[in-house]
């Protein structure tokens, strides 16, 4: 006989084996909080979308002086304002594609909807090192396109760099914007990586598993 | 309102709580997880239960929901210990069954069972609790057919496992 038959017919006959809750026990768990995955998802996911979103902000006063310096004011409000806009069409994504997680839904449609909820963030962040790349690099090129207006002004506004003499004011200024770009992405990756795999990697096997059998 | 409904869910969670704990027992490994998990499943069966018409059975919406948690939300805590408790998984042989195989037998089975991936898990679940393969294949969102094929290949896995 089928051992998975026999399984089956002791499967029902164990019920009584099980703790039996009353409703007074019951009650109290309507109560306390989830901790589900979708819950940790949504405030990292939220978090992202706020720190991105006033990065903007916290640049210091003396930058937007530098700018208007260098003649690229109207320019940066141009490139703001279509941030803005872009991240509004973000968080309007996100927010629908949350709405859509839904417990009652089949499984795979469960994973589905929580991978494409994560995937709208990432390539919000994504969007953000990509746009900050470009930015960086056009903005560089600018400047390098400008160098002795960059010297005259940086070292008006502040005294480390009027400390370098001019012959090596290119050289180290240029250097030390590569390097801080690096960094800042190769931290962003590790932070991703860390994060993000470990909530996310049981759903992802489970959806390969659940891909796999409709070959 | 609220109250009625909070009424309502409770006496039916109460009369089917053992859909739940059998899900838990099957998806954690002691009883610490086992009552976290528990205690999931009833916030997210609580949450979505506004939304629940009675066009379905109680029952069946709780299977989708319950497996859900268990495979797809369920967050395991740290603490979680790898060693597995068969010893603590008995079964009650009915009489003219009584052999000392064929509880050995079973109890192979069960951790076979357990060891399978969460997906395959969900499988064999309803399988036992005597779901049709339709049933199966809309809870897990894939096509009767390939449920049918899947079930054959688990079931193969396992005579394996039981009999090298």
């Amino acid at each position: 006989m089928d051992e998975l038959e026999v399984l089956k017919k002791e499967w029902q006959s164990r019920e009584h084996e099980f703790p039996k809750l009353s409703s007074k026990e019951i009650y109290p768990m309507l109560l306390r909080k989830s901790s589900s995955l979708v819950k940790w998802i949504f405030y990292i996911s939220i978090a992202e979308l706020v720190l991105w979103t006033s990065l903007a902000f916290v640049a210091p006063e003396s930058t937007k002086q530098i700018n208007e310096a260098m003649g690229l004011r109207t320019t940066l409000l141009v490139v703001s304002i279509v941030g803005y806009v872009i991240t509004f069409i973000f968080i309007y994504l996100f927010y629908k594609n949350y709405r859509s997680i839904k417990v009652t839904d089949s499984i795979k449609d469960l994973m589905s909807s929580i991978l494409r909820t994560r995937k709208t963030v990432r390539y919000f962040v994504y969007y953000n090192i990509g746009a900050a790349i470009l930015l960086l690099t056009f903005t560089n090129i600018f400047y390098y396109s400008k160098k002795e207006t960059l010297y005259a002004t940086f070292s008006k506004f502040s005294e480390d760099y009027a400390a370098i003499p001019p012959e090596s004011f290119t050289t180290v200024f240029f250097t030390a914007q590569i390097l801080a770009g690096v960094l800042l992405i190769l931290l962003l990756v590790v932070f991703y990586r860390l994060v993000y795999g470990i909530l996310l990697r049981r759903l992802k096997r489970n959806y390969k598993e659940l891909k796999k059998i409709e070959v | 309102m609220t109250k009625e409904l909070e009424h309502s869910f409770v006496a039916q969670l109460e009369e089917n709580q053992n859909i739940v704990h059998k899900i838990c027992r099957l998806y954690t490994n002691d009883s610490e997880s086992h009552n976290d998990l528990f205690q999931e499943i009833t916030i997210q069966l609580w949450r979505a239960y506004p939304k629940f018409r009675g066009d379905s059975k109680f029952s069946t919406w709780m299977y989708r929901v319950a497996l859900n948690t268990a495979i797809t939300l369920y967050r395991k805590s740290k603490r979680m210990v790898q060693t597995q408790d068969y010893e603590g998984v008995s079964f009650k042989i009915t009489a003219e069954a009584y052999d000392d195989t064929v509880e050995e037998q079973l109890k192979l089975m069960y951790k076979a069972v357990k060891n399978l991936n969460d997906i395959d898990k969900a499988l064999v679940f309803l399988y036992l609790e005597d779901k049709s393969y339709r049933e199966i294949a809309e809870t897990l969102g894939i096509s009767e057919v390939n449920a049918r094929v899947k079930m054959n290949r688990i079931k193969e896995k396992l005579r394996k496992i039981l009999n090298p």
